[in-house]
């Protein structure tokens, strides 16, 4: 989907259409309806705080605004720009419009999160570029959103080709399109080589693909380690045999958030002690959602010299329940030192089951002392 | 500086006493260590996980100054235990490297400064204190720490419920499945709770703490003092003085959970139930480990089939003529407290196969043992 949180705002506020429009901020950059019915939405220039922005539309890209920046820096950029908060809400719902759209066209989806899927049309008769041009209309009209489509022979250069026509793009490549199309694009269009990554190829002089399709295998393993050596090697030739995860079943399922500045366990004691709330209730409605319950409830801290640390407990039976979670989420609390200051807390539950695989009557089944406090 | 020059043993001994609490992985690294301190003659070990501290010490320190240091636990009591018995044994600080030589043997061990290792804060307020001896205590320790619940999210369930009240000093402990409970009379109750409606004083005392204390507790009449403070736990005994935070919540309502009126009672030979149950238990099932018990007159028979459907029966002759019983109970939790208990007849009583039975000892009325059946 194109710039798809955005866009989904977009669709709510169509005055917005046209400026430049960063998606990251909080419930304070709530659009305000003035008393002549138009709505006054925040300026970035005005945003004090650590938020990191998840979406921008065309127009900031063309400020040099890109995703999972910090929002003040992207302010330095383009001052001008409109800051709306994160709607998940909506975009999920959104998110489950276009799919089922496009599921009534091709069966085989894989789902790559809110706004990304791969398609399997392999066993499809129609001509690729007629049924991707279909597969837009059918999105359009169930969403009001674009979509940019890329038909690859793998899903590694599906990812790749989807980015080179955005928005509302259809990019076919075929297997000789490699050298011409691919190569020329620097290392990081290829998903799975990050910013580090990235990096660490430049030092070795290698910045397109193509310098990486020509590197030798051995070096590369030798700076990167054998099996990332190469992989490297075999993207770079558009190699991928991945096959299509139809019914991708979750390990886990967890909530966090960062915080606006370091917190203490002391000094923000409450405000830690909502976030944790915040959280469990969260986790426990999206188990409830997804109908899985979990033995496994874990937490993650990251203090502010970003060490990260993970805690978890294994309890006797899964639960959904947002005060069990809680209540293991602060046993394993209990089991870190927490003198230094915190910027990040999330919780996790795994060891999942779903409802049907628990409450065998044929099992065994130990009876439970009647506890109660005095 | 030469910290101290002694027999092996002198130094292993207190080293194994306190390094029994130190964690293997832990988030601070000076946690793994040891704190050697030396004043005078005296030569003290601390380590702590920072729930509970240990310190002990040993005498026949030499060399002038006094000094402190912290060294990796687990390395040193490797290296004392692997010397000689005989091996006369030097501990050297050199420019903050903890020198150990024995023989012909040298090793150099980097060290951490004393200043930056957390000793927990020693609480002084109002204390209840009494003393018993370390035998007492222990055996009241190993009638009830296997019902400690590990790792429970109801947390206040990973520990032992110590309770002094009326003369008396109780423990309980519960999984929730089951709960032992062991009680022993005070000689030296603290005067402030023998007057008429004194407020009982209890805490919590973490699963670890107990476990460390039955570990270093001896089967001797030394006494033992313990403080109870408002979020510590002091024990003394030996040269060992234990610190302990404690589980801070409430425990259930033990009483309640004690059936007060059973319909049925059968008196078994503890060691002939014993026995017959460990040949059953070899036929359970791994995950469940239920095993059925069925009472009739005359006879208790003890049945098991594991998940590949071989069977054991076993069958004691009982003096047993009150209602039959059909019963499913996890083998497990029958063995902690038949193997815990050193008396030679115990009592199991009930009502029906669906209520909590209760093991006790006849004419002691200090041990209870309450288990929920397993429907199987």
């Amino acid at each position: 989907m194109d710039a798809f949180y955005a866009s989904v705002d977009l669709l709510r506020y169509p005055e917005l259409r046209g400026q430049p429009l960063v998606i990251g901020g909080s419930n304070a950059q709530q659009p305000v309806v003035l008393v002549d019915g138009s709505r006054c939405f925040s300026r970035l220039r005005d945003y004090v705080g650590r938020g990191v922005i998840t979406t921008a539309t065309y127009e900031a890209r063309a400020l040099g605004v890109a995703s999972a920046m910090g929002i003040m820096k992207v302010a330095r950029l383009a001052p001008e720009a409109i800051l709306l908060p994160v709607d998940f809400a909506a975009y999920r719902h959104y998110s489950r419009l276009f799919k089922a759209a496009v599921a009534r066209i091709v069966p085989a989806i894989e789902d790559r999160g809110i706004d990304e899927i791969y398609l399997d049309l392999s066993a499809l008769a129609e001509d690729s570029r007629s049924l991707a041009q279909r597969i837009k209309e059918a999105v359009r009209q169930a969403t009001g959103l674009s979509c940019s489509i890329a038909v690859a022979a793998n899903k590694l250069l599906a990812k790749i080709g989807s980015d080179l026509d955005k928005p509302d793009g259809l990019t076919l490549l075929a297997a000789d399109d490699l050298a011409q199309r691919i190569w020329p694009l620097p290392v990081r269009k290829i998903n799975g080589i990050g910013p580090k990554a990235s990096a660490r190829l430049a030092e070795l002089g290698i910045h397109a693909i193509r310098q990486l399709a020509h590197a030798d295998t051995a070096l590369l393993q030798r700076h990167f380690g054998r099996g990332y050596g190469v992989w490297l090697s075999e993207a770079a030739h558009g190699i991928d045999d991945r096959p299509l995860l139809t019914s991708a079943e979750p390990k886990s399922i967890s909530r966090e958030t960062t915080f606006e500045r370091d917190l203490h366990v002391r000094d923000d004691r409450e405000t830690l002690s909502g976030v944790l709330i915040a959280l469990c209730r969260h986790v426990a409605e999206d188990l409830r959602r997804k109908s899985y319950r979990g033995r496994t409830i874990g937490v993650k801290l990251r203090f502010a010299d970003f060490q990260t640390v993970t805690r978890d407990l294994t309890l006797a039976a899964a639960t959904a329940d947002a005060h069990d979670i809680l209540r293991a989420a602060r046993e394993c609390l209990r089991r870190v030192p927490l003198e230094r200051k915190l910027r990040l807390l999330g919780v996790r539950v795994s060891t999942l089951a779903t409802r049907a695989d628990e409450d065998d009557p044929s099992e065994p089944r130990q009876g439970e002392l009647d506890l109660t406090k005095r | 500086m030469l910290l101290i020059k002694t027999r092996r043993d002198t130094l292993l001994a207190p080293l194994q006493a306190v390094s029994g609490i130190v964690e293997r992985r832990h988030t601070l690294p000076i946690l793994s260590n040891v704190l050697l301190e030396k004043k005078g003659d005296v030569l003290t070990f601390l380590a702590t996980d920072i729930e509970i501290q240990i310190t002990t010490s040993s005498t026949g320190a030499m060399g002038d100054g006094d000094g402190a240091i912290t060294v990796g636990a687990r390395k040193l009591q490797e290296i004392l235990r692997s010397l000689p018995e005989s091996a006369e044994v030097s501990l050297m600080l050199d420019d903050r490297r903890l020198q150990v030589k024995a023989g012909r043997s040298r090793f150099s061990l980097q060290t951490l400064p004393a200043d930056d290792f957390p000793c927990m804060a020693l609480s002084d307020a109002e204390i209840t204190k009494f003393t018993v001896t370390q035998k007492q205590f222990r055996h009241l320790l190993t009638q009830t720490s296997y019902s400690m619940a590990a790792q429970d999210v109801r947390y206040y369930l990973n520990g032992l419920l110590l309770l002094v009240d009326d003369g008396t000093l109780r423990a309980v402990a519960t999984d929730g499945h089951r709960l032992a409970y062991s009680s022993m009379p005070l000689d030296d109750v603290p005067e402030a709770l023998r007057q008429e409606g004194a407020a009982r004083k209890e805490l919590i005392v973490p699963r670890k703490t107990v476990i460390e204390l039955s570990r270093l507790l001896a089967d001797n009449d030394e006494p033992l003092t313990i403080e109870m403070l408002p979020s510590q736990a002091r024990f003394q005994f030996g040269q060992i003085n234990l610190v302990s935070k404690l589980i801070d919540g409430r425990f259930p309502d033990y009483e309640r959970v004690i059936p007060s009126s059973l319909r049925n009672v059968v008196s078994v030979n503890r060691a002939l139930l014993l026995q017959s149950m460990v040949r059953a238990a070899i036929l359970t099932n791994e995950k469940f480990r239920g095993v059925r018990l069925i009472l009739s007159e005359g006879s208790l028979k003890i049945m098991a089939a594991n998940a590949e459907q071989e069977e054991a029966q076993e069958e004691i002759e009982v003096d047993y003529s009150g209602e039959a019983l059909d019963v499913g109970f996890n083998v497990a939790y029958l063995l902690d407290v038949l193997n815990n208990t050193p008396d030679e007849t115990i009592e199991w009583g009930f009502n029906d196969a669906n209520s909590s039975a209760l093991l006790t000892i006849p004419g002691n009325d200090r041990f209870k043992y309450v288990v929920m059946p397993m429907r199987i």
